[in-house]
């Protein structure tokens, strides 16, 4: 039985590791995602980093240069229409008379809220106006003799408890997204080329005709398969550690360090994910009557881990799915990362339930293979 | 031996074999010939245990290939048509593949393949990948495969086709000699000459059912005809099938 799979093994590595146009496509995607991931961070955390000045339009400015003034210490100032923001600050005609009476002065924020890429800016002028009218209101309660902390009954302190690691929460959940789909894009092609590329060139029936069990034969398939997905898994985590080595991090005050211990933690809590995505695309390989047919179905299924790594990466996961394989495993990987406690019931439950579906899976191709349909492709 | 009895088998709504019966005995070549369509392959395919037989069965060397599954074919070489080669495996890896896969340890069964290989007159092109081989090369990678582990019983499915006059007396003498070793073949076809060249016995199968069994010369005689083609088309009726 064991000697069986050996044999098959051995021959599913050899065939495939010589089908170098297949193995090459696949670590594509281990070679570039990382450095296509360094260079989109060093762009977001350009952005995030820097606080441009902000430009807008001002009408009537001379009516309120002091206004204008303290606009100016926060870094938001006048500009012709082309070059401002679609902002409009209105400053009324009796804008001076009005504060000289210590009346409510008007002035009109005139800008699109439903234009999301706008929306901050037009925060960030409120929060100004904000601080101007309690720095005008306190200057006036100190000029009546009046402690200005009166109109402050409740102080409210925020203490931000971020580190500077845990605040690199979207760039974690990124960076460990692309790392576990390579188990499923890595051995994509190899997957379908052993099935329905086995069944096209007529080799399985020869095969099927030997004398062993169709289970030995989808074992040392996804035996195989599951190596080259390991191997995009090596690949992507030696060239994340440099990528990302390169990433401009001190602007942001985290880093993401891919040290020797969370290479490891990576490939074991990776393994049981690589058999399971290697059973599962032998199996909708087989289902499908054709390669071609058989490379759009493999696609489409891939959508269900990528959903389930987007979820973790974007923090949405609901109770629920922090138990499920992928999902669990790549916050295992976050939190490793943060250096913070593992979720270690989750991440034990879901490596059982990912273990419970590689059986699953490759029973199902096994019985499959028993099927005259599948077999000869009726 | 092969023993086929009152096999059925329906392949959606096509009635493949309609209750073929025959026997292939060892230290015989035994030819089935019959038109396109006639449930050639299906048999084949039926004997493997490929397909499962709506009823009847085959049995290779007494036992029942439906129930003894994996026994009934380590006694089994097949030469299979399409080939199924691997293209980016040599004809030592692949042939050695199939031995340690019939269960000879590596030691053996690379013994095994050198041998086969020495015998086929390979050793020339034996560690070139098979993608670029001709088509004698191909029928030669796939004969040693289906030799190499020494089956009791060696079936072909139309090992003639495509070949050239040189491949055809490789293949011819090797079928002779496993035939005086005492095996046991049996192979497809609807090449005449071949069969009436080769075979000892001819099965002669038309619409899933035997139309006839025996001899080239036997075949001639109950007929009347003087060749072996006539015999044929007197036997199934119809001249259908001939010009492939």
């Amino acid at each position: 039985m064991n000697s069986l799979i050996r044999t098959l093994f051995r021959k599913e590595l050899l065939d495939a590791s010589r089908d170098k146009r297949s193995v090459m496509a696949g670590l594509y995607y281990a070679l570039g995602t990382p450095i296509l991931m360094c260079l989109l961070f060093a762009v977001l955390l350009k952005q995030l980093s820097s606080t441009d000045e902000l430009f807008i339009t001002i009408e009537n400015a001379s009516a309120a240069p002091a206004l204008v003034q303290f606009l100016k210490t926060k870094e938001i100032s006048h500009a012709e229409e082309s070059k401002a923001k679609a902002i409009r600050l209105s400053i009324s005609e009796g804008f001076e008379q009005q504060m000289q009476q210590g009346r409510p002065a008007t002035v009109i924020i005139d800008a699109d809220h439903s234009d999301d890429r706008l929306l901050s800016s037009i925060r960030r002028v409120e929060r100004a106006l904000g601080q101007y009218n309690n720095e005008v209101a306190r200057l006036r309660l100190m000029a009546r003799g009046i402690d200005p902390t009166l109109m402050r009954p409740v102080d409210v302190q925020t203490h931000d408890q971020a580190t500077p690691d845990s605040r690199g929460g979207m760039f974690l959940g990124i960076a460990t997204l692309t790392i576990i789909l390579t188990l499923f894009y890595a051995s994509m092609n190899l997957a379908i080329d052993t099935s329905a590329g086995e069944r096209e060139r007529n080799s399985l029936t020869l095969l099927l005709s030997q004398p062993l069990s169709s289970l030995q034969l989808v074992l040392a398939k996804v035996g195989a398969i599951t190596c080259f997905s390991m191997l995009g898994l090596v690949v992507i985590l030696f060239v994340s550690k440099f990528a990302y080595g390169l990433v401009p991090w001190e602007q942001l005050g985290f880093n993401i360090r891919l040290n020797a211990d969370f290479m490891l933690f990576t490939l074991l809590v990776g393994l049981p994910l690589a058999m399971m995505s290697a059973s599962l695309q032998v199996l909708v390989s087989f289902l499908a009557k054709s390669f071609k047919e058989a490379q759009t179905y493999v696609t489409m299924v891939l959508f269900i881990p990528l959903t389930l790594s987007m979820v973790t990466t974007y923090n949405i996961a609901t109770e629920y799915v922090q138990w499920l394989p992928i999902a669990a495993q790549q916050q295992a990987m976050i939190e490793f990362l943060k250096g913070s406690a593992l979720p270690l019931p989750q991440l034990l439950v879901s490596t059982l339930l990912t273990l419970a579906l590689f059986a699953v899976f490759s029973f199902s191709s096994s019985l499959l293979l028993k099927s005259e349909k599948v077999v000869f492709g009726l | 031996m092969i023993k086929v009895t009152d096999l059925y088998k329906k392949i959606g709504s096509v009635q493949a074999l309609n209750g073929l019966s025959f026997q292939a005995d060892n230290g015989t070549i035994t030819g089935l010939l019959g038109p396109n369509g006639a449930g050639k392959t299906t048999c084949l395919r039926t004997l493997f245990g490929l397909l499962k037989a709506d009823s009847g069965k085959a049995e290779i060397d007494g036992l029942d290939i439906a129930t003894q599954t994996r026994q009934a074919r380590t006694q089994l070489g097949l030469f299979p048509d399409p080939f199924g080669l691997y293209e980016r495996l040599t004809p030592r890896e692949y042939v050695q593949f199939f031995a340690e896969l019939n269960g000879m340890a590596k030691a053996e069964a690379s013994q095994a393949t050198a041998e086969v290989l020495t015998l086929l007159q390979m050793n020339d092109i034996a560690d070139r990948r098979c993608e670029g081989f001709s088509q004698g090369q191909r029928m030669k990678t796939a004969l040693a495969q289906a030799i190499v582990h020494q089956p009791t019983n060696i079936v072909l499915d139309e090992p003639t086709r495509g070949l050239d006059v040189m491949s055809t007396r490789v293949l011819r003498d090797l079928l002779l000699t496993l035939k005086n070793q005492g095996h046991c073949v049996l192979f497809s076809s609807h090449v005449m000459q071949e069969v009436a060249a080769l075979c000892d016995q001819v099965v002669v199968m038309a619409r899933g059912q035997l139309v006839a069994q025996g001899s080239p010369a036997e075949l001639c005689a109950a007929t009347g005809k003087s060749s072996l083609e006539e015999a044929f088309i007197a036997l199934i009726g119809t001249d259908e099938g001939i010009a492939a």
